[in-house]
Parts: C-alpha cells; sequence; structure tokens
C-alpha cells in the first residue's frame, strides 16, 4: 500500500516540547524542518501535527469555504514539503514561512474566484480573539505587542482595513466598496497605514 | 515618493495581501530575480506576521494528512510502486487537482476531458537523462498526448496518441507554475497535424519547467480568445522517467 511507509499515527518522541516557550517552539520548528529538507516524512507529520491547525485557520479565515480551503492546506503542506530545504532560519521564523505559504495560495484563490469571497460579510465580528493560543505564542510577545499598541495608533478604519485585507484577504477593492471610497483614496490610505506601522514599529 | 519607497509600498501591499490577482503574479515573477524586492517583502512578513496570532486555529478533518502524505508519496516515487497502483494513485491526486485548479467556469463536459497522468514507465532510453514526461488522458481510458521534454534542450515534443484533430476546433498547452502567477500561460496552439514548435517552451527555466503543471485544452479554432483555456484542462507534473526523483526548487 502506498501509505505503508508513512507513520500516520503519532510517532514516537512526538511529545518532547514539555517547554512551551517561543523559543524553544521556533527551535523545535527549526530542527523538524531541516529534518523534512531531508525527506523525513516521521518529521513531516510532527510538522503538521504542530502547525496545520494555525495554517488551517487562516486559510479558512480567507476562504469560508471548506472545500477549498481543504484543497489550499494540502496545496501548501505538498509546497512546504517541496520547498523545506529552502527555508532559511535566518531570514524568517517558521510559522511565519509556512503561514505565509498558505495564505498566499489562499489569497490568490480567493482573487481567482472572486465571488467566494462575498460570502463572509461580517468578517470583522469574528475578528480579535486577542488572547493568543500556546500555539500563538510562537512569535516573541514582544513583537506582537508592540505591533498591537502601532496598529492603536491608526485610525479605526485604517485598523480595520489592515486586518481585513491581512486577516480576511480583502482586495483593495473590496474595501473600496465596503468603506464606499474610491479606489485611489483606499490606496493612498493604505498605503499611509502602512508607513506609519513601519515607522512606529522601528521607533 | 522616491522609487525605493514604491517599491517598498508594493511589496508592503504584496504582504498584506491587497493587489489584484494580475498585480500579485507580477510581484511573485519579479521577486524571484530582485533581491531587493525579495528582501522587502520577507521584512514586512516578518513585521505583519504577529496579526497572524489573531486567527483562531482550526483543526482540520483527520482525514487530510493521510491525503497530503498520499499525494508527497506520488511525488516522491514516481515508478517505484507496481503501476496500476501508482497510477491509481496519480489518477486520483490529478483529479483532486483538476478541481482545485478549476480553470471551467461551467464547460465541463466529460467528451471535452482530457486528462493528464503521469506516464509512470520509462519511454525514453538515454540512461544518463532521463526524459520528463507527462500523459494526457481521454476520460480516463486512452492516453490522448504525450508530452515529453528535454529540460536541458528546453524541447518539447507533442505526441498525439488517441487524439484526432477536431474540425473547428484546436488544442492549446499550457503551463502553470507558482512563479508565473496565479493563471495558465499559453504555450502554444497545436498545428492542425497536432505538432508543436519543439522550442516552445525555450523561453523557461528549467528549474521551473521541473515544477510546472501542464493542461491541455480544446479551444476555438486558432486557440483561445481569451488568453485564458476556456474548457476544462487537466494537468500533471513532468516526472523523470528514470528513478531520478525532481529536485524540488520553486
Amino acid at each position: 500500500m502506498p501509505d505503508a511507509s508513512w507513520s500516520s499515527s503519532t510517532p514516537a518522541g512526538a511529545s518532547t516540547s514539555s517547554d512551551s516557550s517561543p523559543a524553544s517552539s521556533i527551535e523545535r520548528l527549526n530542527g523538524l524542518l531541516h529534518r523534512v529538507a531531508q525527506k523525513d516524512r516521521k518529521a513531516f507529520a510532527l510538522l503538521y501535527e504542530a502547525t496545520s491547525a494555525k495554517l488551517y485557520g487562516t486559510v479558512l479565515r480567507i476562504l469560508p469555504n471548506k472545500g477549498l480551503a481543504d484543497d489550499v492546506v494540502q496545496e501548501a503542506f505538498v509546497n512546504i514539503w517541496q520547498k523545506a530545504s529552502q527555508f532559511d532560519a535566518g531570514r524568517a521564523s517558521p510559522i511565519t514561512w509556512m503561514v505565509t505559504i498558505a495564505r498566499h495560495r489562499a489569497i490568490d484563490e480567493v482573487r481567482r474566484q472572486p465571488t467566494k469571497r462575498m460570502e463572509s460579510e461580517d468578517a470583522l465580528d469574528h475578528t480579535p480573539s486577542t488572547e493568543p493560543t500556546a500555539l500563538d505564542r510562537l512569535h516573541h510577545e514582544q513583537q506582537s505587542r508592540r505591533l498591537d499598541q502601532c496598529l492603536e495608533e491608526l485610525e479605526k478604519d485604517r485598523q480595520d482595513m489592515v486586518r481585513l485585507a491581512y486577516l480576511d484577504g480583502w482586495s483593495r477593492s473590496e474595501l473600496a466598496a465596503h468603506f464606499d471610497e474610491p479606489l485611489g483614496t483606499v490606496k493612498s490610505w493604505l498605503h499611509r497605514a502602512l508607513k506609519q506601522l513601519k515607522g512606529c514599529l522601528a521607533s | 515618493m522616491t522609487d525605493r519607497d514604491d517599491l517598498d509600498m508594493l511589496a508592503a501591499e504584496f504582504v498584506l495581501g491587497t493587489l489584484e490577482a494580475d498585480e500579485r503574479a507580477w510581484v511573485a515573477r519579479r521577486r524571484d530575480h530582485e533581491p531587493e524586492l525579495d528582501a522587502l517583502i520577507l521584512d514586512w512578513e516578518a513585521r505583519l506576521a504577529p496579526l497572524g496570532d489573531e486567527v483562531r486555529p482550526v483543526t482540520p478533518d483527520p482525514w487530510l494528512l493521510g491525503s497530503i502524505e498520499r499525494r508527497i508519496e506520488a511525488l516522491e516515487a514516481p515508478g517505484e510502486r507496481p503501476e496500476s497502483e501508482a497510477t491509481n494513485a496519480q489518477v486520483a491526486l490529478l483529479h483532486k487537482r483538476l478541481r482545485i485548479w478549476q480553470w471551467s467556469t461551467g464547460l465541463a463536459s466529460a467528451a471535452a476531458l482530457a486528462l493528464a497522468i503521469l506516464l509512470l514507465t520509462p519511454v525514453g532510453q538515454s540512461p544518463q537523462e532521463p526524459p520528463f514526461v507527462a500523459v494526457f488522458q481521454q476520460n480516463d481510458q486512452q492516453p490522448a498526448f504525450m508530452l515529453s521534454v528535454d529540460l536541458n534542450r528546453r524541447q518539447l515534443n507533442v505526441l498525439p496518441v488517441s487524439a484526432e484533430p477536431l474540425p473547428d476546433r484546436s488544442y492549446q498547452l499550457w503551463i502553470k507554475e507558482d512563479s508565473l502567477g496565479p493563471d495558465p500561460r499559453s504555450v502554444g496552439v497545436l498545428n492542425a497535424d497536432l505538432t508543436l514548435d519543439a522550442a516552445a517552451l525555450r523561453d523557461y527555466d528549467p528549474d521551473l519547467l521541473r515544477q510546472a503543471t501542464f493542461g491541455i485544452s480544446i479551444e476555438p479554432l486558432g486557440g483561445s480568445p481569451t488568453g485564458q483555456p476556456t474548457s476544462p484542462a487537466i494537468h500533471g507534473f513532468l516526472y523523470p522517467t528514470g528513478q531520478q526523483v525532481p529536485q524540488q526548487r520553486l
């Protein structure tokens, strides 16, 4: 059987992370990705176990259609398997790298079929679950707090725009329709908001 | 505003996700050969990544891992398993991928469907350089076309197997790869005798070709009027016909 060489059941050593600090989580994911790059399938199963809920949640939020989300997440993990050797721990955190692959695929899918997007009218209603779960702490907390603070400094509309775009995958034109503003205005708002964020994060 | 600012905003909006499909594809292509843009994109990914903490994790269905593992299995071990079993896995994989790609918006008909399956048995004789091959199969029955590609020379050869010229219709070959953007790109319209210019892939990097998927669709005479496939097309990765596993680079 094709499956024989896979051990889908939890392989030994799956729960080595009694220490769940962000640094050790990042280190563990780095190690798993390194092994995946060597085509280690057990490491792949562990990596999936550690990150699939995060990636699936990310994709489902952008693409609120289970069938499409299933497909995108599968594509993303196949892609992660293929590209693991290109992951550079010096340039990105492992979870950011993985989420980015899934996010971009989801956004590409939504841009291709914009009608699917409009199904989630109340996007912001289910926005901030401000209490991050253990896995969410993969980002250094200090960094998260800093971004929160910097977002708070933006006008409310701009904050919403950034969240609707990043978390829900809205395009400029969708934002323009929602905020009832011309496309050019939305573009310059976005640029101002992004520059302000960048400046605040750098200060 | 300086050029550098413009580039930075392009990177920022690419990461934020607000660009339209064509702009996204354009940026994705550019970053491959513009290290400055690539670095700006990575900076923005890092800046905005903590926003992802606001996403509620959702556990996927339990079958998803097995499905991913089977796809990886199929990717990694072409030719290493009994052919029928491997073929079934490939066909299932491609059916799945077809749904994902969704080229068509309702024109699907079984008769128009050309299914590409991956050829699992070696057809090339050269022991050093196994050719890369994909098979396009009609209605899951008989192969319609076979596509072989010599990656080093970037030469392709389309061989009609059971496919026949259609009156008032043309076959069109498409390529799709992440760095080319989300939409398929035309490789060329097959001639009346179902051949195609052997050099049609000359502008593509061998690494890209190794990663690309190909599809054949049935179009109005002379090719798709829209620049995109107008009938469903099925696609497959190129596979080496030998034991060599394709290098995975995107």
